[in-house]
């Protein structure tokens, strides 16, 4: 276990520094072991942590070992997040950015340069978001605009068994560096374009008059997603909450970057098992979110329904939404007869008016008919004047001991400390060589008996990686890199 | 210097074939059009062929996870509890959408619109696992198949002998995912849904507007963690199926659907750490780009239709110009060219008090405009800005129309039916997705699975029914 | 009391909705006997109230009522003068129940309708194709004077 230090707070130096995590200790193994116990599943959770444990993550292979990707890709972050899938799972990433670097590395909230992050090595400031997904992955300098740096990248096609793309649509076909020609030269590689709406089709990514991309969340905005999403101004007024409303965060990017990495691995196993060729993907993130909207387009091929927002609410499914509680919001979730009664039980107990009302009425009785819009007014009005009286901590202490799904709507800081999540690692730790210590979100994927997913590096300083690259896989020695980057080429 | 490789077939640089040389010759656009070629993916193999794989799976993020492979072309056989079925099929918005039967028995229950998307292409079969009966059974298909996903509590299929533990003896090549909220730990038993994903993983804490402006959490629409950890899975399923291929041996993969939701927050978990600050919700607006926001504009695009969404919500605005010139040409359009000379730079544009009167400025301009006009405006301008479309504009875009993204299908059962999932979820030109059916009624493959894979005499099959088993 | 007003008047109880009056000052009205009652919420607790104001005007509606005395009758959302009408809606009928839909909204048949005729064969095995001129002749019927309207379209 690492050191923890206390830090205190005195001055505006102070809040720069590293937080202490773990503050309190996770819980130990034979707490855990209890838990198990309740259940009789002694012998099988100790197997699952034996074969799962993250803490054998580096004991285990990788399986994409020996896939080379190319992610020539700035600004968004379904190619980022698309490869960081495949580095986590073992594949070698190599990051081609322009040589004024991708512009993503400027990025940092607000403006705030205190919050970005300088390397070890040259000292150049790069935005957290960046960082947070350039895991595992090389970065190497290449400027496309040049005939010199495309002649440099068709080479480096060569070896790619992936690459992942995405500028504006035909700018590298138009350079003579898109699926087109790589294909001809690398039959093999499986090529995938990822945008916001498409590189072909009426309303096909643009940038501005002045060059600026399109970025998330305008796929958000192009499909439905926004308008689908937040509280109705009937619950709270519009201007101050009850507007349709986007992620926090990029989220059709996050889609479509899981999408494409299905998409390509898909190709692989077709290829490899198969056909022997690769073949172009094309993935938007207006789609790929679109794809995981669920009915919503389907509803209004039904009956001309409009999906409309409904807050914390969900209109499918009750009890199934977070209402405000004593210290925060707390999600309880139960819509089967078996938990929806479990929920009854457990709050009748503190308030018998919501067994009373809620049991009794013929209405809510069947599990269906309990989704109807006023069936959620009246369940959700009780519920919280139950929660009212209860934090968040007491209300998953009792819904669970019924067995029911609760959980607090939580800050970052409050994730980062439950127990459940520091026991498993959700979040972890990594002395990074050029960033220093660095907290990051674990893989999902990390916990698997034969070939886990695992971080080994986040972010890399722009062109980190030019000499070990250009020499491993172009065969480019010191002069002649420097003669390139003299020119401009790298 | 020339790469040799590109003239090596030949001697002549250029097109070989008649085919090459059309290809070279079009437009980008057409070029991809004609590779794609939506509306012909039957015409195409599949990529996953061969492959089987069991759904033990309710809900949407486990039964998503195995949707993929079906789509790709994976048999998937799904199996559900007798007579019930799965919670998802009596799953409806507001109770209204149900396609009949779910199951001949019961003709006035349906199928609720809930189960859409996330049982594409699967074949449907009953087995209730409580009986000892089914034991064997489903030993018999483990046997026959590549891998498992199923979501029930942990330790549930070890206490019927059907976990990994028991599975990997029988089939080493097996490959045995097991999704659902929490994973090995102190809260190993805790249940999860989406919506608890995105609570509990401090997801809704950074979405909605912030409560100083009036605002709560806010929760993304249906299921959006349910559907983006399902995919995720797959990611981990076909690696690993990646990695058999080559060595043989299956895994068992388990995965934490609440830290998938961890995993998409980008700088919020380093920004923590490092600086001790606590991300918050920032509605509408982004914390790095500016101007990068939705707007409300004062009048609607359809005044006097009387669905409500129309009526009164086709008001907002997405708007980006957040580089110098972008923003310089946005402040001379609403006639503020006074804001460019005050926030000339990226990074004063983006501290939040900057930030509020900018956007504040846009809708002070927008208030006397519809959404089509400020679209209109800024488009002309050369300003990237798009309305916030919803379903039926979604469903009336010819954009996706064209690239089939959205379409209509007949599906076998259940007739004429609007599909968007599968291929919306991104276009291969070799092996593309594709859906056959939207899903079956409940036990639709019994027979075909128990009688005609597994060869149960018809006699024995009628009186597992009989006894509920199946 | 609380986030409910039960109406002791009447036996009604008024549902007032948590994020709407999570803080919230000002009067409510009855949905059955109409008597106005002031509140102020903080915290979703009642700090004051409710507090009968016989004659004054009410701010607001409860969206949802129902008297639980009289087998649970209620006044759904949008009953006019009664509950306050609820515009986030997908569409401008709300039913709350199952829709019955024998057409696309481009007009082609799709089984949206209960109860259906069986057609199935063993054990609840299904085939893979609906024949919609057999099993439902009156929908097929529609359908084909549709065809002759022109009711039927791509999109």
């Amino acid at each position: 276990m690492r050191e923890v230090r206390e830090i205190e707070i005195n001055s505006f130096a102070d809040t720069l520094k590293v937080r202490p995590w773990p503050v309190t200790p996770p819980p130990s193994k034979e707490e855990v072991m209890k838990v198990y116990a309740r259940r009789k599943a002694e012998e099988f959770g100790k197997f699952t942590e034996e074969i799962l444990g993250f803490e054998s993550v580096f004991d285990k292979p990788e399986a994409l070992q020996g896939l080379k990707v190319l992610d020539v890709g700035i600004w968004r972050l379904g190619n980022a997040f698309a490869s960081s899938l495949l580095a986590e799972l073992g594949a070698e990433v190599i990051k081609v950015e322009p040589p004024t670097g991708d512009p993503l590395r400027q990025l940092t909230p607000f403006g705030r340069e205190e919050y970005m992050l300088k390397d070890a090595e040259r000292g150049e400031p790069c935005g957290l978001e960046f960082i947070a997904e350039m895991r595992n992955k090389y970065s190497i300098t290449l400027n496309l605009e040049t005939p010199e740096g495309r002649e440099l990248y068709k080479k480096l096609a060569c070896h790619a068994d992936v690459i992942i793309e995405n500028y504006p649509p035909g700018q590298f076909d138009e350079w003579g560096i898109g699926y087109r020609q790589i294909s001809k030269l690398n039959p093999r590689v499986i090529y995938c374009w990822i945008g916001i709406l498409g590189q072909w089709g009426p309303l096909k990514d643009r940038v501005s008059k002045y060059g600026q991309w399109m970025l998330e969340p305008f796929a958000q905005a192009a499909n439905s997603y926004i308008h689908n999403t937040g509280f109705p101004q009937d619950l709270l007024p519009r201007g101050s909450g009850g507007d349709p409303t986007r992620s926090g965060v990029w989220i059709a990017d996050y889609a479509a970057g899981e999408q494409a990495a299905v998409n390509i691995l898909a190709a692989l196993y077709y290829r490899d098992e198969f056909s022997g060729r690769g073949q172009f993907i094309e993935v938007t993130s207006a789609e790929a979110l679109m794809e995981i909207m669920d009915f919503d387009i389907s509803w209004y091929g039904f009956n001309r329904s409009i999906k409309a927002r409904t807050g914390g609410w969900d209109p499918n499914l009750n009890q199934y939404a977070w209402n405000p509680c004593k210290d925060g919001y707390m999600m309880i979730g139960g819509q089967t007869d078996r938990l929806w009664y479990r929920i009854c039980m457990c709050i009748e107990r503190e308030l018998p008016q919501f067994g009373r009302l809620i049991t009794e009425d013929p209405f809510l009785k069947e599990i269906a008919a309990r989704n109807a819009f006023q069936a959620l007014v009246k369940t959700y009005t009780l519920t919280t004047m139950w929660l009212r009286e209860n934090t968040r901590a007491q209300v998953e202490k009792k819904l669970l001991e019924y067995e029911v799904a609760a959980g607090p709507v939580m800050t970052i800081d409050e994730v980062a400390e439950f127990p459940h999540f520091k026991y498993r690692r959700w979040v972890d730790i990594i002395e990074d060589s050029n960033y220093g210590e660095l907290m990051y979100a674990v893989s999902p994927n990390s916990y698997q008996h034969r070939t886990p997913a695992r971080v080994k590096w986040m972010g890399r300083p722009l062109g980190y990686d030019n000499a070990e690259i250009y020499r491993r896989y172009l065969g480019l020695g010191y002069e002649q890199l420097r003669e390139l980057k003299e020119k401009g080429v790298i | 210097m020339k790469d040799l490789r590109e003239c090596c077939l030949e001697e002549l640089p250029g097109p070989k074939s008649q085919a090459d040389l059309e290809d070279a010759k079009i437009p980008y656009e057409e070029y991809c059009r004609r590779l794609f070629a939506p509306g012909r993916e039957f015409e195409k193999p599949e990529s996953l062929k061969g492959i089987r794989w069991l759904s033990c799976t309710m809900y949407i993020f486990t039964p998503h996870s195995v949707a993929n492979l079906a789509e790709l072309g994976a048999e998937v056989i799904k199996i559900e509890v007798p007579r019930m079925g799965e919670p998802m099929r009596h799953t409806s918005p507001f109770n209204e959408v149900y396609l009949y039967p779910m199951h001949d028995s019961r003709p006035m229950t349906g199928t609720g619109f809930g189960y859409m998307n996330a049982n594409t292409n699967k074949y449907n079969i009953t087995l209730d696992y409580h009986r000892p009966e089914a034991q064997e059974i489903l030993y018999r298909l483990v046997k026959m198949s590549d891998g498992l996903t199923e979501c029930y509590r942990p330790g549930t299929f070890d206490r019927w002998r059907q976990s990994y533990r028991y599975l990997q003896e029988i089939n080493p090549r097996f490959i045995y995912v097991w999704g659902g909220g929490f994973g090995y730990g102190p809260k190993v038993f805790g249940a999860s849904y989406d919506i608890l994903g995105q609570a509990h993983a401090g997801l809704a804490s950074i979405t909605g507007f912030h409560e100083d402006f009036g605002g709560h959490p806010t929760k993304h629409t249906n299921w959006v963690i349910d559907w983006y950890s399902g995919t995720l899975i797959t990611v981990a399923i076909l690696a690993a199926l990646n990695w058999r291929r080559k060595y043989g041996l299956g895994t068992m993969i388990e995965f934490s659907q609440v830290q998938a939701c961890t995993r998409a927050m980008g700088y919020t978990v380093p920004l923590y750490h490092r600086f001790g600050v606590v991300r918050q919700r920032w509605g509408n607006w982004d914390t790095q780009l500016c101007v990068h926001g939705i707007i409300l504009c004062g009048k609607s695009d359809y005044p006097d239709e009387v669905n409500p969404q129309l009526k009164y919500d086709a008001r907002y605005v997405m708007v980006s110009a957040f580089n110098d010139p972008d923003f310089q040409e946005l402040c001379a359009v609403i006639g503020r060219k006074d804001l460019w000379e005050k926030y000339k730079s990226h990074k004063q544009r983006l501290a939040p008090e900057a930030q509020i009167e900018i956007y504040r400025a846009l809708e002070q301009w927008a208030a006397d405009k519809s959404r089509s006009e400020v679209v209109k405006i800024l488009t002309d301008a050369g300003i990237l800005a798009m309305p916030v479309r919803n379903d039926k504009e979604v469903y009336e875009c010819e954009h996706f129309r064209q690239r089939g993204t959205i379409r209509w299908m007949e599906d076998p059962t259940f007739g004429d039916v609007l599909v968007q999932g599968a291929y919306s979820a991104g276009l291969m030109s070799e092996t593309p997705r594709r859906v056959k059916w939207v899903w079956r009624t409940l036990g639709a493959d019994n027979l075909k699975i128990y009688h005609e894979l597994l060869g149960y005499p018809l006699s024995k099959l009628k009186e597992w029914s009989e006894k509920g088993i199946i | 009391m609380c986030d409910i007003i039960w109406c002791k008047k009447c036996n009604t109880v008024n549902y007032l909705d948590p994020y709407y009056f999570w803080n919230w000052e000002g009067k409510v009205q009855c949905a059955e006997c109409r008597t106005v009652y002031y509140i102020h919420m903080i915290q979703g607790f009642m700090y004051a109230g409710p507090e009968e104001k016989p004659g004054e005007a009410p701010d607001i509606l409860p969206l949802y009522a129902d008297k639980p005395l009289d087998g649970y009758t209620n006044y759904l959302p949008g009953t006019e003068g009664r509950t306050r009408p609820f515009q986030c809606q997908p569409r401008e009928i709300y039913l709350g129940k199952p829709d019955m839909v024998k057409f696309s909204i481009r007009g082609r048949p799709v089984r949206g309708w209960a109860p259906q005729p069986p057609s199935t064969g063993f054990l609840g095995s299904f085939g893979f194709a609906w024949d919609v001129e057999k099993l439902s002749p009156e929908v097929w019927q529609e359908y084909q004077e549709k065809k002759k309207r022109g009711e039927v379209k791509d999109w």
